[in-house]
């Protein structure tokens, strides 16, 4: 079952790579398509430029279908794995990270069904991609849980809401890069910065209350197995600064002036947040300390 | 009319002198409107969250001290030698600051406090109108709102207005919107909502942050916790608080695997109360005992001295298992303390730590240091007891009679959880309604032309390209079923 689960990530990275490979070559065509389009003028080397733009939307269609590929084989390595450990594939800092790329690739196919928005995949398919490829760096090992961890209910509920959360804020941050990317009259290749924030502020509008979800659930089984809701845990602390960072753009965004380039900084704020969160425990201890790395 | 009228009496009040009552009034209103303005506005709120985000940030990255320390002047100071090599000559400022108490400083309760008013100024700011919008929505509206409307469409149709009205309010009721008709002579008005108890969502968010407060404060004001409760397996503790129980400890058991990181901590515990058995239970991490409005939890574990006292006469004066709680500061010694009070003296049991040698404290023995009981207690006598031997020191016979383990629990009482959980609830809840369920709100006008009917609709939501694709469809629905697929 392990060996499966790691086949499964391996043909996952291997899926994702080729799909980032072909949205960047897709983007590329697209633009020296449409370069050419604009000196050559009308007539001269129209069929050069169809093939270049049939080419470009063909290689985008097979990024999209190796993006499900790697989300399948993804999916499967976490399902293999569940079998072979018997609980949430959640415990430890290899589980975390192929658990959040996972995210981010669910997240990702569900708004690009929705949007049709394929550039988000150039910010979001690198960040997922580099999760997947630092999780093969570190240990892999299923090692029994230690006492506080044993309570496979809140164990799979509180990490797999955080996935989501994590995944949602991975989206917006991908929209954010691209809004602070396209310039104020709009470039063509990217998407235009009125769809950009809404896609931003449709990921936050679903990643926020999941991090609110899984901030309670995990008071709840602090009072369980710590003896208090809150106790100021490093990592706590910095899911609150993440949820304060999201709160205030929620409210920014409403701030007449706001909406916009600035409201947009929030959710590049929320993103380093939420890798700090993520990440943290690894630097400043405290009581989420399960990463299996020390 | 209202709004005029309060604008002249401030005007009226600027022209006069303020040294009579009446003045005075005035200028306090002055204060408490400008106040009420600055707690509703959105930028108060933004601000003070980001300043409690900043101050979490601090929080993270600065060591922080246990809370427990907070009260021990020389504890703390302690603390603070032990993070000096850390901080260097920036120590005594970050101290100074209330930098490594952050979340009991004045700067994070002063924040708490703002936000909490600006939460509540907000929520009371806001509620009344949404309750309007939701329960007496405005279902008519004039010829210019359309004009202004940010979504806004107007269709002609062949058809009689009854029949464009039905189609309008079929593409409504087809999105799941509510829908409420009125008639003005010849006129119809459509209003149409969907999801219209979702901005309540904010203010059920907004005061279930209040709730969490509230709990929190009550939990700290009537609650107690203690964090190191340890209890010699085969003794009994007083819990004190003045919650009359007492805890005993069976058992305690701490397994492994084979890999050597533990796999499970087990206390076999009973709870009297005022003597009398009130609960039993194998607590464990993550299986706490409950009993009524008191909880204890697993924490920790460690090896205690089961030690026994005689006086010269023979009478036992302590009989019970002392755990080596503590850990001297250069880590080669296990240090438990034990009070005699009838004969004035603290006793320390010092065992040698595990993988430590003392050549003063061989294997199977323990040391007693005995001191006068009191803040400048002086060191009477102190001896290396071995196991089973009675041993005279300050008059007194010290048998050292065998090593237990202590299981470490943690005891508190909470009456504030219960608004916290009640809050953690809510705020899922109305976070997940407010966003999750948007509401929507639009307006049709139909009015009867000679050649059949005019149809306006409109709607006020701004900047959403998803609902505005969903508008214009609507739209095309609608002139579709009217007019037909050519359009004329």
């Amino acid at each position: 079952m392990l060996n499966m689960s790691e086949y499964g990530l391996i043909s996952g990275i291997i899926s994702i790579g080729l799909a980032l490979g072909c949205y960047v070559l897709a983007t590329v065509l697209a633009r020296l398509a449409r370069r050419q389009t604009v000196m050559a003028g009308a007539g001269a080397g129209g069929g050069t430029i169809a093939i270049g733009q049939r080419g470009a939307s063909n290689l985008a269609a097979y990024g999209t279908l190796l993006v499900y590929l790697g989300l399948v084989f993804i999916s499967a390595s976490l399902v293999f794995r569940t079998i072979a450990s018997g609980r949430g594939p959640f415990a430890n800092m290899y589980e975390f990270s192929v658990a959040f790329a996972w995210g981010i690739l669910v997240v990702y196919a569900s708004f690009e069904r929705r949007y049709k928005q394929r550039a988000l995949g150039l910010v979001a398919l690198p960040i997922a991609l580099a999760l997947l490829l630092y999780a093969m760096t570190i240990p892999s090992a299923i090692d029994p849980l230690v006492p506080a961890l044993q309570n496979n209910l809140l164990l799979s509920a509180h990490v797999a809401v955080a996935i989501v959360a994590y995944g949602t804020f991975s989206i917006s941050f991908a929209a954010a890069i691209l809004h602070l990317i396209q310039g104020e009259n709009g470039r063509r290749s990217l998407p235009s910065r009125e769809l950009l924030d809404e896609i931003s502020y449709k990921a936050v509008v679903i990643g926020f209350p999941f991090l609110t979800l899984t901030i309670a659930l995990g008071a709840v089984w602090a009072d369980l197995a710590w003896g208090t809701y809150w106790s100021w845990d490093p990592k706590e602390t910095a899911s609150l600064v993440t949820w304060l960072i999201y709160g205030s753009y929620l409210h920014a965004r409403v701030i007449r002036g706001w909406r916009g380039k600035r409201a947009t900084w929030f959710l590049v704020l929320g993103f380093g947040a939420t890798l700090f969160t993520y990440f943290g425990n690894l630097f400043f201890g405290g009581l989420h300390s399960y990463s299996g790395l020390s | 009319m209202t709004r005029t009228m309060r604008t002249q009496t401030n005007a009226q009040a600027h022209r006069e002198p303020t040294d009579d009552l009446g003045g005075l009034a005035t200028s306090f209103a002055d204060i408490g409107a400008r106040l009420w303005h600055l707690f509703i506005s959105m930028r108060t709120g933004l601000a003070l969250m980001l300043g409690l985000a900043a101050l979490g940030l601090i929080g993270t990255l600065l060591a922080q001290a246990d809370p427990a320390l907070q009260g021990d002047r020389q504890a703390y100071a302690a603390w603070l030698e032990s993070v000096r090599p850390r901080y260097g000559g920036w120590t005594g400022v970050l101290d100074a600051l209330g930098l490594f108490t952050i979340f009991s400083s004045i700067w994070f309760r002063g924040i708490i406090v703002l936000l909490a008013t600006s939460v509540l100024a907000c929520s009371a700011n806001r509620a009344p109108h949404l309750w309007r919008l939701a329960v007496h929505p405005r279902t008519n509206v004039g010829e210019s709102f359309f004009a202004h409307a940010p979504l806004s469409a107007s269709i002609a149709s062949p058809t009689d207005p009854d029949v464009a009205l039905a189609e309008v309010r079929a593409a409504f009721r087809a999105r799941h919107f509510r829908t409420i008709v009125s008639r003005d002579g010849d006129t119809l008005h459509l209003y149409a909502d969907r999801f219209r108890w979702g901005p309540f969502g904010t203010v059920i968010a907004h005061l279930s942050l209040i709730l969490i407060l509230a709990g929190a404060l009550i939990g700290t004001a009537w609650g107690f916790r203690n964090n190191g409760l340890a209890v010699p397996v085969g003794s009994r503790v007083e819990v004190g608080y003045g919650t009359g129980l007492s805890i005993e400890a069976k058992s305690f058991t701490d397994s492994y695997y084979t890999n050597g990181s533990p796999s499970d901590f087990t206390s076999d515990l009973v709870l009297y109360r005022d003597g009398a058995q009130v609960a039993a239970q194998t607590i464990r991490v993550n299986e706490p005992l409950r009993a009524g409005d008191v909880s204890v939890y697993q924490s920790f574990y460690g090896a205690a001295a089961v030690m026994k006292v005689a006086d010269p006469t023979g009478m036992v004066v302590f009989d019970r298992g002392v755990p080596l709680e503590w850990t001297s500061r250069d880590g080669k010694h296990r240090v438990g303390q034990f009070i005699l009070p009838d004969a004035g003296l603290t006793a320390y049991v010092i065992g040698v730590a595990s993988g430590e040698v003392d050549p003063q404290i061989k294997p199977g023995q323990m040391r007693i240091e005995v001191y006068a009981s009191g803040s400048e207690g002086s060191l009477i006598a102190s001896e290396s007891v071995s196991q089973g031997r009675p041993t005279k020191i300050a008059g007194l016979d010290f048998t050292f009679v065998r090593e237990r383990q202590f299981t470490g629990l943690i005891v508190a009482r909470d009456p504030g959880a219960v608004l916290v959980w009640i809050g953690a609830s809510l705020l899922v809840f109305g976070i997940s309604l407010v966003f999750l369920f948007p509401s929507r709100r639009a307006w049709a006008l139909i009015r009867r032309r000679p050649n059949g009917s005019s149809i306006q609709i409109g709607a006020i939501v701004r900047h959403e390209i998803t609902f505005q694709s969903d508008f214009k469809r609507l739209v095309d629905e609608v002139e579709l079923a009217l007019t037909g697929p050519s359009g004329a």
